[in-house]
């Protein structure tokens, strides 16, 4: 069975204001898989993944990115996004004044080209709002303005629902979340999850992993991907924590 | 039926020969003189003076401009209406009555029978002043001429050559908005226009009013028009107005506008400007809480590109204890544009508990694009809570990455981000229908009249 790369990443280096934080990120996510990124905080996991959307802040000094067998580092953030790339933010901005549902609606005409006729648009965004558990007063309000971050996280899984990626960056979903939440959430990425599909889940907790089996689970530290394994690995991660690979790392450095 | 003189410098014979041409009673033509007195003693304001700052005041020349008199209006049932007015109005499903001034054509008005027989009178300024001389004489003789209105809108007392006279009776409540047009059209390329307005609204009673000069044309070559306004609104104990303001013109239009409101106790006065621009304008809105428990809301949305300019002076005057105001003003400038603001809270010793609230907010679309905004706060009273705030900047790029990163490309994002940054205000305010109409306006400028179905949606999604 031959495997489709989504995303090829070699060798990235990427700069912030003049500091090296990526330092030679190698990762293949082929079609039909999840892999999960795993690592402790300031590891270098969101400037990944901003950097991958394109944010003007992270500059790439060395290394490719190649999407869909596309360069990605010549396309723009909207052309990204356009092509089915998805980032779930992290922090999410509010947007004050601009509602949910005529966010919603721009960016489902800007991914999909065209505009979606209003009836329909409705009957398919009360679908997904339904799986998600996303109330109908969502809808008038201001994006993310004044949203817990339980409902700032749930809006970024309706997005994905709707804008259907052919990847999909998710930085920490998982935290601020409930269990309830945290289960439909996970749900949610399961039901997206496709044969067709890739999936980078970043999160620096083992809990997501309980309710979304992913294909690789690859463990980031100063900048750089220093173990990569199946699913078990993350259980380790858990049982042993991150020091394990910290000294396992340093000693593989040494020789 | 229109009068046209070349004035060749505004002199006392000028307003002497309108006033005569007008056949006007003696009473009037005094109050005429007398603003005009204060007129010629006021200085020709220069764009170093305060509230003038930034405006390009030297291009007026008074001694060039035509001034006209407008018809007076006949009632009808079905008014002729320019297509800029009908637009407006067709956003308005409930309206309480109707009036149009212009040079051109018969001008005409419709007020709901109802009102009408409740003594609501709602009729061109020169009508008032021959059938309801008792009401309105009142009020145009006592307008003071302080030369801090400044000479502009002096000059709109001495020679207004239309207007408008809404007068509420003790106790009527209007729940339909009234609207009032001027259209411009025949004042254009180097006449001047010089509308007075009077809302007089007595105790307990209720009104809405929205008010716009326009025109068909958009552009507009040849020497500057001027359109000089004054307008004042007087909100009697317990009376409620809200009054609403469009302010889009020819690029060859100076716009100068002078309001002054007064609000006796417990009553309630609600403004909001639209600010569309022309060449110029510049709009001072003073509003006096006179007694306790008078309350104001004073908000304006400014959008200006190419090279427009634009001023607002809000004066905010708490002149009695337990008065509350609430200022929120949000401009944001594409191109060359720019825009002053100025915010004046004047907190007199006796208004204790003043609650006072004050908020300048502005984008800039362009590196070229440039605004000041400048508070100024004179507190005499010790217990008062004044609250104010201004900012300047770009748009967050953050919130332009995230729509972004959504495919919006940076045009569109930009232009959503402004579009939800002036929502915020409009829906502060309280006149059913308005949000629509406003909303429109904004976005047609903002998106440009090709991208119609858009323009449309903006502002009219909640389910
Ligand atoms: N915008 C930024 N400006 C300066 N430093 C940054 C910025 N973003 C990230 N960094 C630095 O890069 C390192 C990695 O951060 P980040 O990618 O956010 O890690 P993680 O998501 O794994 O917690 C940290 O040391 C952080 O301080
Ligand atoms: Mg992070």
């Amino acid at each position: 069975m031959s495997k489709t790369p989504i995303l090829v990443i070699k060798d990235l280096h990427v700069e912030v204001e003049g500091k090296e934080i990526l330092k030679g990120v190698n990762l293949t996510v082929n079609a039909g898989e999840i892999h999960a990124l795993m690592g402790r905080n300031g590891s270098g996991k969101s400037t990944l993944s901003y950097t991958l959307m394109g944010h003007p802040r992270y500059h790439v000094t060395k290394g490719e990115i190649s999407y869909k067998g596309q360069d990605l580092l010549s396309m723009s953030t909207d052309e990204r996004s356009r092509s089915g790339m998805y980032l779930a933010f992290q922090y999410p901005v509010a947007i004050p004044g601009v509602s949910v549902s005529n966010f919603l609606r721009a960016t489902v005409k800007a991914r999909r080209g065209k505009d979606v006729p209003v009836k329909e648009f409705r009957k398919e965004l009360k679908e997904c709002m339904a799986k998600l558990g996303v109330k109908d007063e969502f809808l008038s309000r201001y994006v993310n303005d004044g949203f817990s971050g339980g409902e700032k996280k749930r809006l970024e899984i309706l997005q994905m629902a709707l804008l259907k990626p052919d990847m999909a960056l998710l930085d920490e979903t998982d935290s601020g979340l409930d269990i309830d939440a945290l289960r439909t959430v996970a749900e949610g990425i399961n039901a997206l999850s496709t044969k067709d599909n890739g999936m980078l889940l970043i999160t620096h907790y083992q809990r997501m992993l309980d309710y979304v089996t992913p294909t690789f689970v690859h463990v980031m530290q100063s900048g750089q991907i220093v173990k990569s394994g199946g699913s078990e690995l993350a259980h380790e991660l858990e049982a042993q924590g991150y020091d394990w690979v910290t000294k396992e790392h340093a000693s593989t450095a040494t020789v | 039926m229109t009068d046209r003189t070349t004035v060749d410098t505004i002199a006392r014979e000028t307003v002497e020969g309108l006033t005569a041409r007008l056949s006007e009673p003696s009473w009037l033509s005094e109050s005429r003189m007398r603003a005009w007195e204060a007129y010629f003693q006021a200085p020709m304001p220069t764009d170093r003076d305060e509230g003038w700052r930034g405006t390009d005041v030297g291009a007026i020349d008074l001694s060039k401009l035509k001034t006209y008199t407008l018809s007076k209006t006949v009632q009808c049932e079905k008014p002729l209406l320019p297509n800029w007015f009908e637009t407006a109005l067709k956003h308005f499903p409930n309206r309480g009555g109707v009036l149009f001034q212009s040079t051109s054509s018969d001008c005409s008005f419709n007020l709901n029978a109802e009102l009408a027989s409740k003594g609501v009178i709602f009729c061109d300024i020169q009508t008032a002043i021959e059938k309801h001389t008792d009401k309105i004489r009142p009020y145009l003789e006592a307008a003071g001429n302080s030369v801090e209105e400044g000479k502009l809108s002096l000059l709109a007392k001495a020679l207004f050559n239309c207007g408008l006279f809404l007068y509420v009776p003790r106790g009527v409540e209007i729940d339909v908005p009234l609207f009032y047009g001027i259209n411009l059209d025949d004042v254009l390329a180097g006449g001047a226009l010089m509308p007075r307005l009077l809302v007089v609204a007595e105790d307990n009673s209720k009104a809405s009013l929205a008010y716009s000069v326009g025109s068909e044309r958009g552009e507009a070559s040849g020497p500057l028009s001027l359109l000089s306004q004054y307008a004042e609104v007087h909100v009697k104990p317990g009376a409620r107005v809200t009054f609403l303001e469009l302010q889009q013109y020819p690029d060859s239009v100076f716009m100068v506008n002078r309001s002054n409101c007064l609000v006796d106790r417990d009553g309630r006065y609600e403004a909001l400007t639209l600010a569309l621009g022309g060449r110029q304008t510049k709009s001072d809105i003073a509003t006096a809480l006179r007694a306790p428990g008078a309350s104001s809301e004073i908000l304006g949305i400014v959008l200006g590109d190419e090279g427009q300019k634009f001023s607002f002076n809000t004066i905010q005057d708490h002149a009695a204890s337990d008065t509350k105001s609430d200022i929120n003003f949000r401009v944001a400038l594409k191109d060359s544009s720019a825009s002053t603001y100025q915010g004046i809270v004047r907190v007199a010793k006796v208004a204790q508990r003043t609650d006072a609230y004050q908020s300048n907010k502005n984008l800039l679309l362009s590196a070229k694009a440039k605004a000041d905004s400048i508070p100024k706060l004179e507190i005499l009273a010790d217990d008062v809570k004044c609250a104010h705030g201004a900012t300047v900047g770009p748009v967050d790029r953050e919130q332009i990455f995230y729509l972004m990163s959504r495919g919006l490309n940076e045009t569109v994002a930009e232009e959503l981000i402004v579009l939800g940054f002036f929502r915020q205000v409009l829906e502060k305010f309280n006149f059913p229908y308005a949000v629509n109409w406003l909303g429109e306006e904004v976005s047609r400028k903002i998106l440009g009249a090709n991208d119609s179905e858009n323009v449309a949606a903006f502002f009219q999604d909640a389910e």
